[in-house]
């Protein structure tokens, strides 16, 4: 099957990260977010300075204790912080030793036990879930579920550069999704790839164009709209692949390949690095000289995080901006300014992915009308959809906390 | 995370440099005049700009000239100064600030203010202006159509808009190219990002309206060579420029609907 986006804009980007994977020079720590998952309220299991082996659960969701999150790596745990009402907000990890757990012998061939082993090993909340975004419930069945094996971001890893090698494990990974859903398993991967033999309902999705088209969201809205009733899951293809690898060996691969980028990096280039890297940490001795700010995920649709966000597979070098000097009074008014009106240009037609109405969408989203929003097409969206429409409107509007906003209130009333 | 640079000021000041060669011909064609009377609309203007900034928080946008230079152009029978100031301020609070200022109002101020002038003192006459005004235009409108302020769909629905219906009144289709008024009012005010449709299929319906209102207020009432035809059919069009919005909505969500079952 054919997928070409025709809208869509290439975003100026600086120098392309090298095309080859490097390890890291040295282990650095690294930490699992409560903040990748705003929904779940985690419990620590583990207390503070006890030795973990990579793959040991560190947390469980309060509400559905089969959600851990496991340790990235072997190590002491050196930090559960916990932040406003009593939330635990992050947990770090300083390497130590190379315990690794087994999770073997594996029973991949049954739902149920394909979803336990998932839910076991940490990998259940590599799934998220369309509408929302949510780590799926671990009885609920998609509708059908999307593997992205294809990236636009500016400055994005070549997933096939990723895949070439462990094609294997990934269409055993691409396989199990087949046990998830009744319906369809499509594969969103660059046009005249061959990573797997589509059969049965895995079908091989050649997806074309210009960013946005890369996003799990543009998928999902041209071939299988998500609602409420009816839910979309997509994971990304570096967990497609770690999931293979444990079906393989019932060992956990906890390492990412990720593509560090931006003006503020001097080699621009690929690292191998555990989940939760702290990037500080693992970039402290590649950047250029100056102030910098340092973006968990794509320049895009990033923010800035002293770790490497779950779901991310990116890390951005920004320049930071110098603080500018103004007049007191000219400080004052522009402090007191309400965020000006985006003016609808013909760019923004070129922003989402979905064919939505887009400046009508904009606008309700601007000013939290919920139900024009839903009506609009919103609820198949997720943050990184919008990025590009606050790049182009020069972020004025942050357009994807404005839909985050709406979205919180359509799933509290769903 | 980067952001790209055209913000509702960058814009703004886009908008402006397009009209600085429209503003020098409307000098030569309409004297040193045009030049005071411009002047003390932008100064009304910003009177009530700073008057919003200070009460509600409203920024400042460089809209303000391209406001001015439109009532200088399609209003140059209005003599009075505090006629003028009356029409502008109407037309700034009423039409602009009251929304929340360039970006979120319904119809452009320009329209605003001038459709006060015409109906408010309907004694004065207006000519409009001739071949170098709509030359002048011409960059600058192809600047703003380049760069996608303007959208072109408006603009080639509208130009299509008014030939039909010339040539449906027995009139000469071409007539309007070397009307000055009618081509920066087909620019700025029909063209107008804020106020004109903003999806896809809209914007095709919204400027065949504007061009049709052109021509048949042009032809059948007040002559196509008045400044009256353009701003009329302007204000029309963008007040059903939501209802067409929404006409387009409907459509579309109607065919997700049978297509998503």
């Amino acid at each position: 099957m054919k997928l070409h986006f025709s809208r869509g804009l290439s975003i100026p980007s600086g120098a392309k990260p090298v095309a080859m994977v490097s390890e890291m020079s040295r282990p650095v720590q690294a930490a699992i977010l409560a903040s990748d998952f705003p929904s779940i309220r985690w419990q620590a299991q583990i207390p503070e300075g006890q030795v973990v082996a990579r793959g040991e659960a560190l947390v469980r969701d309060r509400k559905c204790p089969d959600i851990v999150l496991t340790s990235p790596i072997s190590g002491r745990v050196s930090e559960i912080a916990i932040g406003a009402r009593r939330r635990l907000q992050w947990v770090t990890i300083e390497p130590e030793g190379d315990e690794r757990l087994d999770f073997g012998p594996v029973d991949g061939a049954s739902p149920e036990g394909l979803r336990a082993l998932m839910l076991r090993a940490g990998l259940w909340p590599a799934l998220r879930t369309r509408p929302f975004d949510r780590i799926p419930d671990p009885a609920a069945e998609a509708s059908a579920v999307f593997v992205t094996a294809v990236d636009t971001n500016p400055n994005a890893a070549d997933p096939l550069l990723i895949l070439a090698g462990r094609e294997d494990e990934f269409s055993r990974g691409v396989r199990a999704m087949e046990l998830l859903t009744q319906g369809p398993v499509y594969v969103c991967q660059p046009a005249g790839a061959r990573l797997f033999e589509p059969s049965g309902r895995i079908v091989a999705v050649d997806v074309s164009g210009p960013h946005p088209a890369g996003l799990p969201g543009s998928h999902i809205a041209r071939l299988h709209p998500a609602t409420i009733e009816k839910p979309v899951w997509h994971i990304n293809y570096q967990d497609v692949i770690a999931l293979g690898g444990l079906l393989a060996t019932g060992e956990m691969e906890t390492f990412r390949v990720i593509a560090a980028s931006g003006p503020g990096m001097r080699n621009p280039r690929y690292l191998r690095v555990p989940l939760g890297v702290d990037l500080h940490a693992l970039l402290r001795n590649e950047l250029t000289p100056g102030q910098k700010i340092i973006l968990s995920g794509s320049a895009l649709s990033g923010w800035e995080s002293r770790f490497l966000c779950r779901h991310h597979l990116q890390a951005s070098v920004l320049e930071a901006p110098r603080p500018k000097r103004s007049h007191w009074f000219l400080a004052a008014l522009a402090r007191a300014a309400k965020p000006a009106a985006f003016i609808p240009t013909q760019a923004l037609e070129q922003a989402l992915g979905p064919d939505l109405p887009v400046v009508p969408l904009l606008r309700s989203l601007s000013v939290g009308n919920i139900e024009a929003a839903e009506k609009l097409g919103g609820l198949g969206l997720s943050e990184e959809d919008m990025a590009l429409a606050t790049y182009v409107t020069g972020a004025e509007i942050d357009f994807g906390k404005k839909l985050r906003a709406v979205l919180n209130e359509l799933e509290e009333g769903a | 995370m980067i952001a790209g640079v055209w913000q509702r000021d960058t814009i703004g000041w886009v908008i402006l440099a397009a009209t600085l060669p429209v503003a020098g011909a409307a000098f030569i064609e309409l004297g040193p005049a045009a030049l005071w009377r411009g002047g003390l609309v932008l100064a009304v203007i910003l009177v009530w700009q700073i008057v919003f900034l200070f009460t509600r928080a409203q920024p400042l946008t460089p809209i303000a000239f391209v406001t001015a230079l439109s009532v200088a152009l399609l209003a140059p029978g209005l003599q009075d100064p505090w006629q003028l100031a009356l029409a502008v301020s109407f037309g700034v609070v009423i039409g602009e600030q009251v929304f929340g200022g360039w970006g979120r109002n319904v119809i452009s101020a320009g329209v605003a203010t001038l459709a006060f002038i015409y109906f408010g003192f309907p004694e004065t006459l207006h000519a409009g202006t001739g071949p170098l005004v709509a030359a002048a235009v011409l960059p600058g409108g192809l600047m703003l159509i380049v760069t996608g302020i303007v959208s072109w769909q408006v603009i080639v629905s509208a130009v299509l808009g008014l030939s039909a219906v010339s040539l449906a009144l027995g009139e000469d289709p071409l007539a309007f190219a070397v009307q000055g008024s009618l081509v920066f009012g087909l620019i700025y005010l029909v063209g107008d990002p804020v106020a004109s449709a903003a999806t896809r299929g809209g914007r095709w319906v919204y400027g065949a309206l504007a061009g049709a209102l052109t021509a048949l207020f042009g032809w059948v009432d007040i002559g196509i060579d008045m400044p009256q035809a353009i701003v009329f059919a302007a204000l029309l069009a963008s007040l059903f420029a939501p209802l067409i919005d929404a006409g387009a909505v409907a459509v579309q969500t109607a065919s997700w609907r049978r297509r998503n079952g």
